[in-house]
């Protein structure tokens, strides 16, 4: 199978310049400077190439938003606050192929004609500052990065900043915020960031995963990666399998690849001979799917939306017939209590309200009435909010309560 | 102009008015915490979600903008549905202390639960989230974090309107509350105000909190009389006594604000011992109480002589900046038309403040007199004698022989004002006949021939002409106990006795004839002195 992304993921060594240019590292990035940064878009657009974050929204189209003769400087900020549970691909590119991110990020300011790019980095990542910071320092030793990309006549400057550890900061108008100093609140929508971002300029905002692959698409050209995965969704996509699979860890596969292949398979299938019980396809936001509604099915965004989840992120979590649901519930309603950044009031006060009921619940406190609760204060937090992290908690508890519920019954004095 | 629709009446709005605002035209009232007209849009309440046609989700009134052909629904199930659901989820953490809250009759939490909400709780008293209850936010203001339902109304107000920054949101989730950074003092002039943006009881007035609730409480509009900002107001009162002071909305003005000086500005005319009777100055040079009639007959008789021996140029007519147009007009018709006084002046300060001169540059202004655009505008300053030094001058030098004086103490104090009083006691000195028209009761007042007692701001109806030359109505709110009079009736009295062929019966006619007489506010109606107010002639 093709790797777009981690190609070089397991070489000790990829994380200096040296060593990455022998590999081929930065070649796209001097093939895209030869380019017109129009065209550039057209490649990326014509690559079918979707927003790895979570949304899949078309990159080219999101690039194409931004005004094209602004007085303001268009500005690129790398999403590198991954924080998603069940998510680590991010983390797995920046640890192991930093360089492979600043030359997708260079690839895209160069087509955005933008001078200046932050990533903004989950604060619990300080690790990986360091990694970053190292790659960072070297290509612009290199002379990648600086006042003359690769000895052409266009200047860029990356600069890192790390978060304090607020999940709501990887929503783009949050992230915007907290870049800006100010408290990390989503934004209402309209305006967009592609004409009101960062400054209130003109900002792109692209998860590192899609960053990540612009130097293949580059190199290889927007036919060969379209060539992959299915007729919507294009090229590869990192999955990050955790639970009960006997290989966790970060795997790169071709849109449109077999759920129960890529679980049995790349992931060793589920260990002790126990059987699978469901599977978080994409990150804890997305509906989970029993055992059953599992077969069959697709890894591709238009196959996991008709089977009643999302792809999402692709943070996976595979769990065996041991798990307790109410009990996963409970620790999936517990994070979207803590991290609702409170600022509108269905997500503030339903979160928390739905995460002490689960708590009671599963404390064996809870009464059979509670759990059409859940389902109520779902529907009232639903749409109403101005981000979707209210959503991103309906979503498991809808499905756990529905798909589960006798064992949420179990629980409940009569 | 943008034509849409809402709940089927079809309305026309100009370019840039969002949904909420438009409803308001239309008379539809959208239930909203968060909105605030004088305040930027921050869309976190939910409570103003509506239906937009063909738009997939409900929107936030507050921030979507109406568009040609849009169709609204504010009042179907689904939208109903939406404000009973966020309503629930704001009552879910709050303690719903109504019995002991001052905001329990004024309260939108209250109000939006007789219409949306009538639900019973489902989570039980221990469940809920505790937080602070009493938070000392400086002189004005009392915090309770656990009413919030944390709209960020009063944050926005500091960033926005005092560009203070003095409040934020602390915590996360539904541990967020509001405070001060460190807990500092809530203490920048116009800090009162987010008592009554609140919405809820979590921001109190330290002043008023306790005292009265509030559905026993008269409402009556005013202006305020602590300078020459002019700001629209409303008093609020019981049996006689004025319990708190609240901005009305005036665009044109003080929008929705007042500052904390002018807020507090009634404890001072509550403050001091009040003039009850009339007194006039016996042989024995002490003074002893009359009636109004032989009052007014002694003033009338005495100023005449006066004139006839040594001429009206003896004769000193001293406003108040602090008194009503009606009682600058009919001071000026008495004084000028009867008396033929030339000699005019309203001001005890020593140097002459510019009416406009802003103290900061939200809301209040140097000259701390409501009404010295009203005074200057009816001419009642004479420049070339000098201003009160200058008369003070003439009576020593025996030139000015009396003086008709109005007094009244400012509302709002300044260092100065003592210097100023002083230098009204000295003219009255330094005359041989003095009638002062006064309020309060001050030291210098008994040297005095005659002291008539009259009614202060917020005690008459009548009307104010600010520093934009806006002349506004005020009402009479409380009535003091007494045997005052309004300025412009004793001067009514004055021109009967002197045998003017006109009379007044309320301050309404004074205002009739004031805007026949008197150039520059020819043509204004009472109905237009009404909120906005109207703008006198630049003459």
């Amino acid at each position: 199978m093709i790797k777009t992304l981690l190609m070089n993921i397991d070489e000790p060594d990829q994380v200096e310049i040296g060593r990455v240019r022998e590999r081929g590292g930065y070649a796209a990035l001097e093939k895209a400077l030869r380019m017109e940064p129009a065209a550039l878009i057209e490649e990326v657009k014509a690559s079918g190439l979707r927003g790895r974050g979570g949304a899949g929204f078309p990159t080219g189209m999101k690039w194409s938003f931004v005004p094209k003769n602004s007085d303001k400087p268009t500005y690129l900020l790398c999403n590198a606050d991954e924080s998603e549970p069940g998510t680590f691909k991010d983390r797995k590119l920046m640890e192991c192929d930093p360089h492979l991110l600043i030359e997708g990020m260079a690839i895209a300011c160069y087509a955005l004609d933008c001078h200046l790019s932050y990533i903004y980095l989950r604060g619990e990542f300080e690790f990986i500052a360091h990694t970053l910071q190292k790659a960072l320092d070297e290509a612009y030793e290199a002379g990648i990065l600086g006042p003359s990309v690769c000895g052409r006549d266009y200047a860029l400057d990356i600069y890192l900043h790390l978060g304090q550890g607020a999940y709501i900061c990887g929503e783009e108008t949050s992230l915007i915020e907290s870049l800006e100093g100010n408290r990390g609140y989503p934004r209402i929508k309209p305006p967009f960031p592609a004409t009101h971002g960062f400054l209130a300029s003109p900002t792109v905002v692209n998860n590192v995963e899609t960053l990540c692959a612009l130097p293949w698409i580059i190199a290889n050209g927007s036919a060969a990666y379209a060539a992959m995965g299915t007729e919507k969704s294009k090229g590869t996509k990192l999955f990050s399998v955790s639970g009960h699979v006997a290989k966790p860890g970060v795997y790169e596969v071709e849109m449109g690849y077999p759920l129960m292949d890529f679980i049995n398979n790349e992931s060793g299938g589920v260990p002790n001979g126990r059987k699978l019980k469901a599977v978080i396809p994409g990150g804890s936001s997305v509906p989970v799917l029993r055992a059953e509604e599992c077969e069959g099915v697709l890894l591709d965004y238009e196959s996991l939306l008709k089977a009643g989840s999302m792809l999402g992120s692709g943070g996976m979590i595979v769990f065996d017939e041991t798990v307790r649901m109410p009990e996963a519930l409970s620790v999936i309603a517990d994070f979207y209590a803590h991290e609702s950044c409170g600022q509108c009031t269905p997500c503030r006060e339903g979160t928390g309200w739905a995460a002490k009921i689960l708590r009671n619940l599963i404390a064996g406190k809870g009464k059979r009435p509670d759990i059409d609760l859940l389902l109520k204060i779902a529907d009232m937090m639903e749409g109403k909010t101005i981000c979707p992290l209210a959503d991103a908690d309906v979503m498991p508890i809808r499905s756990f309560i529905t798909k589960f519920r006798s064992e949420f019954e179990e629980l409940c004095s009569n | 102009m943008p034509k849409l629709t809402i709940n089927g009446q079809e309305i026309e709005v100009e370019p840039g008015t969002t949904i909420i605002q438009a409803a308001q035209v239309a008379g539809i009232e959208i239930p909203h915490y968060c909105y605030h007209p004088d305040l930027p849009v921050d869309g976190n309440c939910r409570m103003c979600l509506v239906e937009v046609e063909r738009m997939p989700k409900l929107a936030i009134s507050c921030a979507t903008l109406a568009t040609e052909g849009m169709v609204v629904h504010t009042n179907n199930d689904r939208v109903k549905e939406s404000v009973r659901g966020v309503l629930e989820f704001l009552l879910v953490n709050h303690p719903v202390d109504c019995p002991v809250c001052d905001q329990a009759g004024e309260c939108r939490l209250q109000d939006y639960y007789m219409v949306y909400g009538l639900h019973t709780s489902e989570i039980p008293l221990e469940m809920k989230v505790r937080k602070q209850k009493v938070v000392d936010l400086g002189p004005m203001v009392v915090l309770d974090q656990e009413r919030c339902v944390l709209c960020s109304r009063c944050i926005r107000f500091f960033d926005h309107v005092t560009h203070t920054g003095e409040m934020q949101f602390f915590g996360r989730g539904d541990h967020v509350a509001i405070g001060t950074f460190e807990n500092r003092p809530l203490d920048n002039p116009y800090s009162g105000n987010v008592v009554d943006i609140c919405p809820v009881g979590a921001l109190t007035s330290r002043d008023f909190r306790f005292k009265c609730r509030v559905w026993f409480l008269n409402s009556t509009d005013s202006v305020c009389g602590g300078c020459s900002t002019g700001c629209s107001m409303r008093i609020d009162h019981r049996d006689g006594t004025v319990f708190r002071l609240l901005p009305r909305r005036n665009p044109e003005v003080n929008k929705s604000w007042l500052c904390d000086e002018g807020r507090m500005s009634f404890h001072e005319l509550a403050a001091g011992e009040r003039v009850r009777r009339p007194m006039i100055k016996g042989r024995d040079g002490m003074q002893a109480p009359v009636v109004w009639e032989e009052a007014v007959r002694s003033v009338d008789s005495k100023l005449k002589e006066i004139r006839d021996n040594h001429g009206a140029g003896s004769i000193l007519g001293f406003a108040s900046p602090s008194a009503t147009n009606e009682a600058l007009f009919l001071f000026k018709q008495y004084m000028a038309g009867q008396v033929g006084v030339t000699r005019f002046e309203f001001r005890a300060d020593s140097e002459d403040k510019s009416v406009t001169e802003q103290e900061d540059n939200i809301l209040r202004r140097v000259d701390k007199h409501p009404n010295s655009m009203g005074a200057i505008k009816l001419g009642l300053v004479s420049k070339e004698f000098g201003g009160i030094e200058g008369a003070i001058e003439s009576a020593r030098e025996g030139k000015l022989r009396a003086g008709v004086i109005i007094y009244f103490k400012p509302l709002v104090r300044r260092p100065t004002d003592e210097e100023a009083e002083s230098r009204v006691a000295e003219l009255i000195r330094a005359v041989e006949y003095s009638v002062v028209l006064a309020a309060h009761k001050t030291d210098w007042l008994a040297e005095a021939s005659v002291v008539l007692p009259v009614t202060a701001w917020s005690e008459e109806n009548g009307s104010y002409t600010n520093y934009q030359g806006r002349v506004q109505l005020a009402r009479r709110a409380v009535t003091p106990a007494g045997d005052m009079r309004p300025v412009w009736q004793v001067f009514a009295l004055l021109l009967a006795v002197s045998g003017a062929d006109i009379s007044w019966s309320t301050a309404a006619d004074v205002f009739e004839s004031l805007t026949e007489t008197e150039p520059a506010y020819r043509g204004i109606t009472y109905d237009e002195a009404r909120l906005p107010g109207a703008l006198v002639a630049d003459i």
